[in-house]
């Protein structure tokens, strides 16, 4: 019941924080238009996918035959139309449509990767800040490591390493073009920074009373790891969560624009604003809209994230 | 890959009007005509360090552009833009050499007074050509190829001992006789590429590049200071004198060449009057907006190139003739040429037309998606992977990804795998990272039909490694015609041959899908004058100079 109360206490908060409010509006907007929605306009409206390419191609405006990509090179610009309505790229593939599809490989890595990370950064808090001594040391130091790499520079070596002939592991084959690659890398780069907050909060936990209680009763360490330390860090996990989903979305553009994240022919926001960066000069709206797309979808997580903290950590622990 | 990737066409009438940039009133002219003037710096800018400023090393067109300046050979080509400078003449030879009735040994009278520059500051003598001929094969020069047919060569190679018998050097007399172990139409070509520039004997057999005391010159220009990723300093040689008005004075006094430029900082700081003169062309994006806001500035050449995907017929899918011919089909080369900015003519041809008469267009492969889908399936290879390589230089990447687009479409599953340009051409010239297909360019080192079709399908070069021969090509009857074309003296019967192999090869192997012949624009400072394109050696430092 306390528990219960305890979450009903924290949707309260979060409905009475109307910046909240409209940051998980957009947030979902977003994902209806990256899934469904992208799959409809290109289907219904477009007519075409995030992939054809339509350099020769016309569009007819006004009267007038507008080349998709006119002799010089330069493509179209955005224009209230259904096809290419944010113009198109050098390929002549719609920008609107690479949008949509790129939204959704950006959120679907940032996401995948966060709940990787995180989940991989509790499983090691919990170890680490219950059974302290050596498991604690080695875990500690391990995260030591990682953490004394800076995220980009370590994120940039994995990828690079891994973009050569993926990862062959024993049994585990990963091909360089799969996107498990970079949720992987953005995954293990973040890990430090998840796991260290969760270790002090599970430090702090196993000194309390009920922990002490359960021990006396016999219970494994697995048991209370998990029935009694993990519900009282989950709070703080699924605020990390929401604030680490924003930082992997920009992680996952950092990479794709270095060419180093996701495969060049899947469309993410990343891929989309490097391969425009050539163009800036004459069709900035390649760069500037999935610029755009990047900038609302991480004020909005890292709003509502701010948010969730405060509703589910009145007492703001986590500052 | 050992290469010239940025090597520019003679195309006469249209070198003409490239020479003189938007202006077609003075031939060679950069920014208009008027009387050169003597002095200033050229500040000039480059992306990454040139490969080498080592003559026998160098295989790209800024190493080239700078020891052009600096070095010479026994022949040069004449310093003039379009075709005229397509012609060999005597550089430290006196004259033209006299050719054996048999075509197979030549003979060289050196000048008397050419000196090395500082510190060496001795006269050239013919043991120093000798030696430098000898030290291409010490320092696996990427040339070698081209001086393998001197008698005694192939064994020089091979042992690295003693030397090639095939050339006698007497300095007492200064004259300098090749035996070459065939005729070869073309040898004339090879004496006045920078590989065989002149060096002092003794230079040691590595890369000199940074060994200022070797590094020695004997042009207008010397390279006084080299320090990679920052800044090569080109200065006047105080040993030269000019000797022929095709190896002139030059007419500046300094070239302060700023390393790690990128095209579009170059394209800001030129605007800005901080830059003069950039090594490369403009980026493709800029290059309206350029034309229109700084129309005297702006130069557009046409080189002697060649740009296409090379189709490894080692590997499949690419063994197989009917997916080679079939990707012909289903790329559509004008929209390859939308994407390096419409800086191109559409080709199908191997040679570019520069080598008219050797150039003939044909047109086997019109763009047909539905017959290539159709062949595709023939061939039975529906859904094989297919990995299409590239470098990471705009506009390439969209270059390849249209490519694999153009291949998943006709049923095959084609990922991208883009490499940096550094490492690229190399990757792609070693029989181990050779990929399936691959981006690839290629500009003339000399101004025949054997630069392209001997040194690229030949069968016969294939090597492990610093392939040219990227697609594996090998087909026998085309090797046979390949050798007796080349034993040929230049002239009609010879381009014939070279047309005939140019059809034949694209028609009945199709180991290219070629697409474009690139031009190449330039963005200068409104006080640079004296731009010469010349399709050897590119734009010459030595006409260059600066106005007010």
């Amino acid at each position: 019941m306390e528990q219960r109360g305890g979450w009903s206490l924290a949707w309260r908060r979060l409905r009475r924080n109307r910046a909240a409010m409209v940051s998980a509006i957009g947030l979902a907007l977003l994902v209806f238009a990256c899934f469904p929605g992208a799959t409809l306009w290109a289907n219904y409206v477009a007519h075409h996918g995030p992939n054809d390419q339509n350099i020769n191609g016309y569009v007819h405006e006004g009267g007038k035959k507008i080349p998709v990509v006119a002799l010089d090179g330069t493509p179209i610009g955005p224009g209230l139309r259904g096809p290419y309505l944010l113009g198109a790229d050098a390929n002549g593939r719609d920008l609107f449509v690479r949008l949509l599809y790129g939204g959704r490989i950006s959120l679907f890595v940032g996401f995948a990767s966060a709940v990787l990370c995180v989940g991989v950064a509790l499983i090691l808090a919990l170890i680490a800040g219950y059974r302290r001594g050596a498991a604690d040391a080695v875990i500690s130091r391990g995260l030591d490591l990682i953490w004394a790499f800076p995220v980009y520079l370590l994120a940039v070596a994995l990828a690079t390493s891994f973009a050569v002939g993926g990862i062959a592991m024993g049994p585990i084959h990963v091909s360089s073009q799969s996107l498990a690659i970079p949720i992987l890398v953005i995954a293990v780069v973040y890990i430090p920074y998840v796991a260290r907050p969760i270790r002090g909060q599970v430090l702090t936990l196993r000194q309390s009373e009920f922990v002490e209680a359960a021990e006396a009763m016999g219970a494994s360490s697995l048991r209370i790891m998990v029935s009694d330390l993990l519900p009282n860090v989950a709070t703080m996990a699924l605020v990390l969560l929401t604030l680490i989903v924003a930082n992997n979305i920009l992680t996952e553009a950092a990479l794709s624009f270095l060419g180093v994240g996701v495969p060049i022919l899947t469309p993410s926001w990343g891929n989309i604003i490097e391969q425009g960066s050539a163009q800036i000069y004459t069709a900035p709206a390649l760069t500037i809209a999935p610029g755009i797309a990047i900038i609302l979808t991480v004020v909005s997580l890292n709003v509502l994230g701010d948010a969730l903290r405060d509703a589910l950590d009145p007492h703001a622990r986590l500052r | 890959m050992t290469r010239i990737w940025q090597m520019l066409l003679l195309l006469a009438a249209l070198a003409f009007a490239a020479g003189c940039g938007s202006s077609s009133s003075t031939s060679g002219g950069g920014s208009g005509g008027g009387t050169p003037v003597n002095g200033g710096t050229l500040r000039a800018g480059i992306p990454d360090n040139p490969d080498h400023l080592d003559p026998a090393l160098s295989y790209t067109n800024e190493g080239w552009e700078i020891l052009e300046a600096t070095n010479n050979g026994l022949l040069t080509y004449k310093k003039a833009a379009g075709g005229a400078g397509a012609q060999v003449v005597p550089d430290i030879a006196k004259a033209m050499p006299t050719v054996s009735s048999d075509g197979r040994t030549y003979t060289f009278h050196l000048r008397s007074g050419v000196m090395f520059s500082p510190p060496v500051s001795r006269e050239v003598k013919p043991s120093d050509f000798k030696y430098s001929i000898e030290r291409l094969f010490q320092v696996d020069s990427g040339g070698v190829g081209f001086y393998t047919g001197i008698a005694g060569a192939q064994q020089y190679a091979q042992t690295r001992k003693g030397d090639i018998s095939g050339i006698v050097a007497d300095d007492k007399t200064m004259t300098l006789t090749f035996h070459l172990t065939q005729p070869d139409g073309t040898f004339l070509d090879y004496m006045a590429i920078p590989f065989a520039f002149v060096m002092p004997k003794g230079t040691p057999e590595k890369d000199v590049s940074t060994i200022s005391q070797w590094r020695v010159a004997t042009g207008p220009y010397m390279i006084s200071k080299y320090t990679p990723k920052q800044q090569i300093v080109i200065t006047r040689n105080p040993n030269f004198k000019s000797w022929t008005t095709d190896t002139p004075n030059g007419h500046l006094n300094e070239i302060d060449v700023s390393i790690g430029v990128t095209p579009d900082q170059s394209v800001t700081e030129i605007a800005d009057g901080q830059l003069d003169w950039y090594f490369e062309s403009v980026p493709p994006d800029r290059l309206t907006q350029l034309k229109a806001q700084y129309p005297s500035q702006v130069h557009l050449f046409t080189r002697n190139n060649i740009t296409y995907f090379t189709m490894n017929s080692k590997k499949y899918p690419f063994n197989k003739l009917a997916v080679r011919q079939a990707v012909n089909y289903a790329i559509d080369r004008r929209a390859l040429v939308k994407i390096f900015g419409g800086q191109g003519t559409p080709s199908e041809n191997i040679l570019p037309p520069g080598f008219a008469p050797a150039y003939v267009a044909h047109n086997f492969y019109p763009y047909n998606l539905a017959k290539a889908k159709q062949m595709i399936q023939q061939a039975g290879v529906e859904g094989a992977n297919v990995t299409v390589w590239g470098h990471n230089t705009d506009p390439t990447p969209q270059a390849v990804q249209y490519m694999a687009g153009v291949l998943n479409s006709i049923g095959l599953h084609a990922s991208v795998k883009t490499e940096d340009e550094s490492v690229y051409w190399d990757t792609i010239a070693t029989q181990k990272g050779d990929p399936q297909i691959a981006f690839n360019d290629w500009n003339q080192d000399f101004p025949e039909g054997q630069d392209f079709i001997d040194v690229l399908l030949n069968g016969e070069k294939i090597t492990s490694v610093g392939n040219n021969n990227t697609s594996n090509t090998d087909i026998p009857a085309y090797n046979k015609m390949i050798d007796q074309a080349r034993e040929m003296p230049l002239g009609p019967k010879r381009d014939a041959i070279w047309a005939k192999l140019d059809a034949d090869y694209m028609k009945n192997v199709a180991p290219w899908a070629p697409f474009m012949n690139r031009q190449w624009p330039k963005f200068v400072s409104p006080h640079l004058q004296g731009l010469v394109f010349n399709g050897n050696y590119f734009e010459l430092f030595p006409s260059m100079y600066l106005t007010k």
